[in-house]
């Protein structure tokens, strides 16, 4: 069945010669276009949210669109090559979030790219304990370190997995200022790693996933890989989008347990942090704005129509598009707020 | 089981085909069975969960085992994971016995995966709990195990010592990987070269380099003569093969198999270091460790029958923890979230018709992997018979598509080709070790960041010792392994 | 012994631990092999002088110099048709007819016909299973 591929290609191209020709007022796209995305896995989140939405504009806009799991370097060096539309990237808030960490290479894509429509909403990220934890919630651990106890949470530093411990001391800062200093990291790789921390009884919290996470919390508490939600960081407007059998044992209800407002770290004593790890499209700086205009333009049409909201449930993803003029505004307020989180507790 | 569930002969053709192209893929120099994985996942949100599974797994197969053919004919290793049996498999072909070795390899591919697949089959979960009793301490260990090998592959000491530590120490340029829990910090970068090293040298590329283009430049060197002409492989003159040739390797076979298998359950320890580690074993254990590296039949069996061992151990921290025990098998993961499937540690108990197709369809894509490979082999071997102002320049292409697509698509990594198919060839020319250094670059970044780790979780040096039973054990191990290498050179001399 | 064998890392100076190990036993075995084969490296000008007069010149720069131009055009051929391939099925037919003329010995049409068809075969075949049917990026 080598030639599947082929014949799918063949049908989808024939759906797009069919459907109704696009509104020819806007720049044409280039017919074949790359969409490098900031992850080197083809398996991972940012490359499902890609495929889902290049078939959406592939068909919608009749060119072709391949993505390429180059991770963030290469994708945004790819960009910053090429100004005639060709090559398009997609990627999360590690984009900015990389830069405000001090990670070496990264510019601020606000200023250095085009930041396009915002596409979906990973709802996942989360901070577990271990089943046997003495601590029951976020609320324990931020009196545990409000009481000098050393809280020690695995994370990979630098970007979507730092940026709910630095909230996590933060919060700590702004309730017993000097506090922060006992919430500690533990620097870790992925997710098989972080889970390892916590089982050498290296970390007392770590950071993780709904989606890779939920079933060590359906465990017997007696196995040592069992474990505990204790916060989930997205909004709770994004946890509404989510479907409402959640994942697993979890439900939706479940999960609006573990966030804000039930579940609360502070942001600055009167609003609660939230984090969603938002899907957004970046374009080379000099790229026709004309073209910018007909991929939201396709977008709007295809979120219109609804499909695309359901693949994007099936997959766990939150759809949330917003157009390129809306979503730069959104995500620069986004990045201002983590801009003042990061730069006070290192202050 | 209720194999009537699942089982059809689309999920049979998709398992069979799936092999077919994987052992296409592995069998392309710098084409591995991850890229084969990676092009074919998002056909499987049209098949369905078991039919997509069969899809996979027969291309995650034939992408093991595909690798042994240029590795054994050509000298080139068409995945990392066959890089040792290069070691033995093209000396034996450079002899004649080009045919004799891929039965070897192809039949000990068959035995490795069986037995992983038996031992998935009955202890996944049991065995998942005991792989993660393994801490920074002893993955480091294995690593470290690993590269004892570098001084059993070397034919003078010192020298072959040395190209290993360069090896290491070239694998580190670049950023420290923050994915792999480094800072993210740029060392050994020289200066002026940020902009193409920032990431360092990726290893698909360098392989290829120096295999493949170093081959090259070593055969325009000496003037591209006519040298292996069909003379002087014994194509069609059937050279008598029967089971006979095992007798006294099926305990190699086993340990290699089970070696291999071991190596896959944990999770980061990485693919290649399978095979390099049955190698190394075997050799330790072989009552003729000397012949090793000079065309001896036990080389290829190690080799193969542990990184076709890997195929079902990699499988097991997937389907018991959700944690993917090499490259390829993240990709599943991949491939169970875009139908909606949880995996973790209630997977095999939530979904137990997908759990049998998946054992069905390792099994059905071992036996065509050696049914295909086998009746193939004929022909296979008919490559080194092509004239080589053809097939030069057509390897040449086949690496730049390797080298271009295996990051998808970085022109850096064509011209690392170039760099280290030059540098193949200074090394050679300065008796540096290609073998040794290899093995280095590959478990460099490995070896790094469990070293380090181990001293920021635990503050102390005395740990590597005091960690656990297991750690004293891979001492011994390394120990046995490192002394049965000082001994062998001595004599020696 | 706990004070000897106790060592504490900075995450953020880490990334300099293991190369600076690495570099210091290289380093180490470096000089080990400068002090044991030091009459082989005094006479390595002579060693090379050899390998250089004893080398198909022809053949071994001029696949340097093909592979260099082969990888050079690839990327600017390619990005006059952006992401179709092109760059590199337009430079490997040439690169694979140029390069097999230059490792044929004695050159006659019987043989270069056959490397003709596949220098335009092989390429083609190629750029369409990856591109087309695989759907991955070539230059």
């Amino acid at each position: 069945m080598t030639f599947t591929r082929r014949t799918l290609l063949a049908a989808a191209s024939a759906t797009a010669i069919l459907a109704q020709p696009f509104a020819a007022s806007a720049a044409d796209l280039p017919k074949n276009i790359r969409m490098v995305i900031g992850s080197t896995s083809t398996g991972g989140d940012t490359y499902q949210a890609a495929s889902i939405v290049a078939d959406a504009l592939s068909d919608k806009l009749g060119v072709n669109i391949k993505v390429d799991a180059v991770g963030a370097v290469n994708g945004l060096k790819a960009l910053e090559r090429d100004k005639r539309g060709t090559t398009i990237m997609l990627f999360h808030d590690f984009a900015y979030l990389a830069e405000l960490y001090g990670g070496k290479g990264f510019v601020n894509p606000f200023e250095e790219y085009t930041v396009g429509a915002t596409i979906a909403n990973n709802p996942g990220n989360a901070y577990l304990v271990g089943a046997n934890s003495p601590y029951q919630s976020m609320e324990d651990i931020l009196t545990a370190a409000a009481n000098g106890e050393r809280v020690r949470v695995a994370i990979q530093p630098g970007g979507v997995s730092e940026i709910g411990f630095s909230a996590m001391k933060n919060a700590a800062k702004v309730r017993a200022p000097g506090s922060e200093e006992n919430i500690v990291p533990v620097n870790t790789g992925s997710q098989s790693d972080k889970n390892q921390a916590m089982w050498d009884g290296l970390a007392d919290v770590i950071n993780g996933s709904i989606q890779a996470n939920e079933q060590f919390t359906q465990l017997d508490g007696d196995d040592q890989k069992a474990m505990r939600f204790v916060w989930i960081t997205a909004s709770p407007e994004t946890l509404a989008e989510a479907p409402e059998a959640g994942m697993g044992k979890l439900t939706r209800d479940d999960m609006l347990d573990y966030a804000s407002p039930k579940t609360s770290v502070t942001l600055d004593g009167t609003q609660d942090f939230t984090f969603d790890k938002e899907f957004f499209l970046i374009f080379n700086k000099d790229m026709d704005p004309a073209m910018i205009d007909t991929i939201d333009q396709a977008l709007a049409e295809i979120y219109e129509e609804g499909e695309i909201q359901k693949k994007e449930t099936a997959a766990f993803f939150t759809p949330n598009f917003r157009p390129s003029a809306e979503a730069r505004e959104h995500l620069e307020k986004k990045r201002e707020i983590y801009k003042k989180v990061i730069s006070d507790i290192s202050g | 089981m209720d194999i009537l569930s699942f089982i059809s002969p689309l999920f049979v053709l998709l398992t069979v085909g799936g092999t077919l192209v994987g052992i296409i893929f592995g069998a392309i120099p710098g084409m591995t069975a991850t890229m084969a994985v990676a092009v074919c996942l998002p056909v499987t949100y049209s098949l369905g969960l078991d039919n997509g599974l069969a899809l996979l797994l027969g291309l995650y197969v034939g992408g093991i085992s595909g690798g042994l053919v240029p590795a054994i004919l050509l000298g080139i290793p068409g995945t990392p994971s066959s890089i040792t049996t290069t070691l033995d498999g093209y000396p034996m072909a450079k002899a004649g016995h080009g045919e004799k070795a891929l039965r070897i390899g192809i039949f000990a591919s068959l035995v490795g995966g069986l037995v992983s697949l038996l031992i998935l089959d009955l202890f996944a979960p049991t065995l998942a709990d005991f792989a993660i009793k393994f801490s920074y301490v002893e993955k480091f260990l294995i690593i470290l195990f690993a590269l004892s090998v570098m001084a059993a592959l070397s034919s003078d000491l010192l020298l072959g010592i040395f190209s290993g530590f360069l090896g290491i120490f070239i694998s580190l340029i670049g950023t420290y990987d923050v994915t792999k829990g480094g800072n993210g910090e740029w060392r050994l970068i020289p200066p002026g070269t940020e902009y193409w090293l920032e990431q360092g040298f990726s290893l698909l590329p360098v392989l290829i380099g120096l295999f493949g283009l170093a081959a090259i430049l070593d055969e325009a060197e000496t003037g591209m003569k006519a040298g292996m002409s069909q003379k002087d492989v014994k194509i069609g003159q059937h050279e008598k093969f029967s089971l006979s040739i095992f007798k006294g390797q099926w305990i190699n076979l086993i340990r290699s198999s089970c070696i291999g298998t071991f190596v896959g359950i944990l999770p980061g320890v990485g693919g290649s270091a399978a095979s390099i580690l049955s190698y190394s074993n075997a050799k330790t254990f072989s009552k003729n460790p000397e012949k090793f590296g000079k065309g001896e039949p036990a080389g290829v069996m190690a080799s193969e029958a542990g990184n076709n061992g890997l195929t079902g151990g990699a499988l097991v921290p997937l389907l018991s923890l959700g944690i993917p025990g090499d490259s390829t098998t993240a990709l599943l993961i991949g491939a169970f979230t875009l139908q909606g499937v949880q995996v973790g540690p209630l997977f095999i108990g939530n979904n137990p018709v997908t759990w049998d197709a998946m054992i069905f369809a390792m099994l059905i894509a071992n036996l065509a992997m050696f049914v295909m490979m086998y009746y193939a082999i004929r022909y296979f071997a008919m490559v080194v018979t092509i004239p080589k102002y053809i097939l030069f320049p057509v390897i040449l292409m086949m690496c730049v598509i390797g080298a271009y697509t295996i990051n998808y698509g970085i022109m850096f990594d064509v011209w690392t080709l170039l760099i280290f198919g030059i540098f193949g060839w200074v090394m050679t020319k300065i008796r540096l070790e290609v073998a040794p250094f290899i093995i280095g670059f590959i478990l460099g970044p490995s070896a790094e960041v469990y070293f380090v780790k181990t001293l920021e979780s635990f503050g102390d040096l005395t740990i590597f010792f005091t960690k656990s039973w297991i750690a004293v054990f891979l001492w011994v191990l390394i120990a046995l392994s490192v002394g049965g290498s000082a001994y062998l050179q001595t004599k020696k001399k | 012994m706990g004070n000897l064998t106790h060592v504490t890392i900075n995450f953020d100076t880490s990334h300099l631990i293991f190369p600076t190990l690495i570099g210091c036993i290289l380093g180490l075995l470096g000089l080990a092999i400068v002090i044991r084969d030091r009459r082989q490296l005094a006479a390595s000008g002579t060693h090379w002088r050899k390998i250089l007069g004893e080398m198909d010149k022809t053949r071994f720069f001029g696949t340097l110099a093909l592979t260099v131009i082969y990888f050079s055009a690839m990327v600017p051929v390619g990005d006059i048709w952006p992401n179709t391939g092109m760059g590199f099925l337009l430079c490997s037919i040439p690169l694979v007819a140029a390069s097999g003329l230059l490792f044929m010995r004695d050159r006659t049409a019987k043989k270069a016909i056959p490397l003709m068809i596949v220098a335009v075969a092989a390429p083609t075949l190629v750029w369409w299973l990856f591109t087309d049917l695989f759907f991955l990026t070539l230059p």
